[in-house]
């Protein structure tokens, strides 16, 4: 087996950048662990759940998406620089692999999304099995497993009691890596550990088949009442993708953004007439949970949540999906 | 806890109140709403509640289910007076359930809770600790502040769950949802990101009652309490100013007075 110490994974990013892969992991910073990019000196901190998802390296926050030059009488369009870094992300967790398959599906859609698919094919990524999950895991939920494979290039098994990880290669992109990183692994017998235990709290098909009947019902208003509104669920989710452009002019041109947006924002789909189809926060919060557990899997067959728990993890208000998707499993029995 | 829950539980029966919003005894401690009596059993309180719960009354929402008492412990009831005081609450419409450690100190209106504030707590003031690191960086020079708040704000993403924790970020069309013109940009990167988390910062000086909510609400885990602890002792420096201790004050960034200091116009 090719294994690598666990306190050693600096090695394995530096021998990557060596090979030249720009090498995105988790670390911490002002106590808190998010993916970033690695640079010599610093520590990989494969312990949690990231705070952020490895989506902020296939679909950044912001982009520009076109440019214009605005010139006397007029303005012309300027080129985009779209350069796609060669880059490998470590320590994934089985949850943020899973959610390219949604990622790919939705930006492959009615229109190939060029910055993505450029970002996403120079992308290799290498999975951390999880030994352990916390309350707001729920992985096992929406079909996936703490060691699953869906999505990786490679995937890193924690053995001989977390002291060593197991590398095994699963694509090309992944085999290529390997070999890139053939300096920095040892080969050698381990003991692979066990995965993480993680009962499984409700089933999404049932969860779906109440959703698709119940657009109007009581429970939204209800369940939504602790929501405050903001986006900090959509922006940590692997899946979350909702998109706002924005043009923003200074005096030599125009740029047109593409940000992140969230259907937690009371802006979210406000029309111009001043209308909004999703005019309070329980219709914002239905249409959270629908579109990861109904209007997904009815049109990607996948669901748009892959059980990573960031949200509930993060919600200052104490909103949970899987217990509200426990809740709707309860309510069509 | 006991007498909180009691009390929480004569309101509702009495119906006083059509909903109390307090929080819940588990883990994490979310947000409870209890609409029933019978409810107010699952309310609990100590100090790992983050959660400023005076926020919720700018939700629509809420608001169309006043009136509703709040669980308070003393910068949530500074933030009920503060909001009173900017007519964001008509009097009778909130109640707050005073809170402290483990004590419950009885059901306050917003004038109420001013005189609880001005009898017993009249000297509250940041932590220590948060005051030592705002002396910190102002021991910096400009240029080492400047690339402290550009590192942090680099990590903010726009979330907005800093506006949405804020009792004081009550505004139907925040400033940076404002396109014509466009005063901050909306991209989460360098310069939009330093307007906005100053911008915010600044709106909240003289109103904010360092309740903390905004710094626990952050993903990112950006230190926004240092910001508003240098605002709040700007505002009671110069301007004499302590939100959140009378009903009738005007808030200092919506007033102006003769007697404010003019030297800085030459």
């Amino acid at each position: 087996m090719k294994t690598i110490e666990t306190g050693r994974l600096s090695d394995l990013a530096q021998a990557l950048s060596a090979a030249g892969y720009r090498v995105v992991a988790p670390m911490e910073e002002g106590g808190v662990v998010r993916f970033r990019e690695w640079a010599p000196g610093l520590a990989i901190a494969p312990g949690v759940v990231p705070a952020n998802s490895l989506k902020d390296f296939l679909f950044p926050r912001s982009e520009v998406v076109a440019r214009f030059a605005l010139e006397p009488g007029g303005f012309s369009p300027a080129p985009v620089e779209r350069s796609a870094v060669k880059t490998a992300v470590l320590c994934a967790r089985p949850c943020d692999a899973a959610a390219l398959a949604a990622l790919d599906a939705v930006f492959n859609w009615d229109y190939r999304d060029g910055a993505y698919n450029a970002r996403r094919e120079a992308a290799t990524v290498v999975s951390l099995a999880c030994s352990k999950a916390d309350e707001h895991c729920f992985c096992t939920s929406v079909g996936g497993a703490p060691d699953g494979v869906a999505g990786a290039d490679a995937i890193l098994r924690p053995a001989d009691g977390g002291r060593l990880l197991v590398l095994d290669a699963l694509t090309e992109k992944g085999r290529a890596l390997d070999q890139a990183a053939a300096g920095a692994l040892a080969e050698g017998p381990a003991a692979l550990d066990a995965p993480a235990a993680l009962p499984r709290r409700f089933d999404p098909e049932a969860v779906g088949r109440w959703l698709a009947a119940n657009f109007e019902s009581p429970f939204w208003k209800e369940a939504a009442l602790a929501c405050l509104g903001c986006g900090a669920c959509a922006y940590a989710c692997p899946v979350c993708h909702c998109f706002d452009l924005q043009d923003e002019t200074d005096r030599a041109e125009c740029r047109r953004l593409r940000n992140w947006d969230s259907c937690g924002f009371g802006l979210f789909t406000l029309h111009a007439s001043g209308h909004n189809p999703r005019p309070d926060q329980s219709a914002r919060w239905r249409q959270r949970v629908m579109h990861k557990f109904s209007i997904y899997p009815q049109k990607f067959k996948t669901l748009a949540c892959t059980g990573c728990g960031r949200c509930s993890r993060l919600c200052q208000a104490g909103m949970a999906i899987a217990a509200t998707c426990e809740r709707i499993e309860a309510l069509g029995r | 806890m006991k007498a909180l829950r009691e009390a929480a539980e004569k309101l509702l029966r009495e119906k006083r109140v059509s909903l109390v919003i307090g929080y819940e005894g588990r883990k994490g401690r979310p947000a409870f709403f209890a609409a029933k009596p019978e409810d107010c059993g699952r309310l609990a309180y100590d100090a790992s509640c983050r959660q400023n719960l005076a926020a919720y009354l700018g939700k629509p929402e809420i608001r169309a289910r006043l009136p509703v008492a709040l669980v308070a412990p003393p910068a949530v009831l500074r933030s009920i007076v503060v909001m009173s005081a900017e007519s964001q609450v008509a009097p009778g419409q909130v109640l707050a359930l005073a809170v402290d450690g483990d004590s419950y100190l009885g059901t306050f209106d917003a004038a109420g809770a001013a005189e609880l504030l001005r009898a017993k707590y009249s000297t509250l003031a940041p932590e220590p600790a948060l005051l030592e690191r705002v002396q910190g960086l102002l021991q910096k020079s400009p240029a080492e502040r400047a690339a402290f708040w550009e590192a942090e704000f680099s990590k903010c993403t726009r979330c907005y769950a800093c506006r949405a924790a804020c009792p004081g970020c009550y505004c139907s069309r925040c400033i940076v949802e404002k396109n014509a013109p466009q005063w901050i940009s909306t991209a989460a990167l360098g310069h939009g990101n330093y307007t906005w988390n100053v911008m915010r910062a600044f709106h909240q000086s003289g109103r904010c009652t360092l309740c903390g909510a905004c710094e626990a609400a952050c993903p990112q885990g950006l230190p926004l309490m240092l910001l508003n602890a240098a605002l709040d002792r700007e505002a009671l420096e110069e301007f004499g100013s302590r939100p959140g201790y009378d009903p009738e004050a005007k808030p200092l960034i919506g007033s102006w007075s003769a007697d404010d200091d003019h030297s800085y116009m030459r």
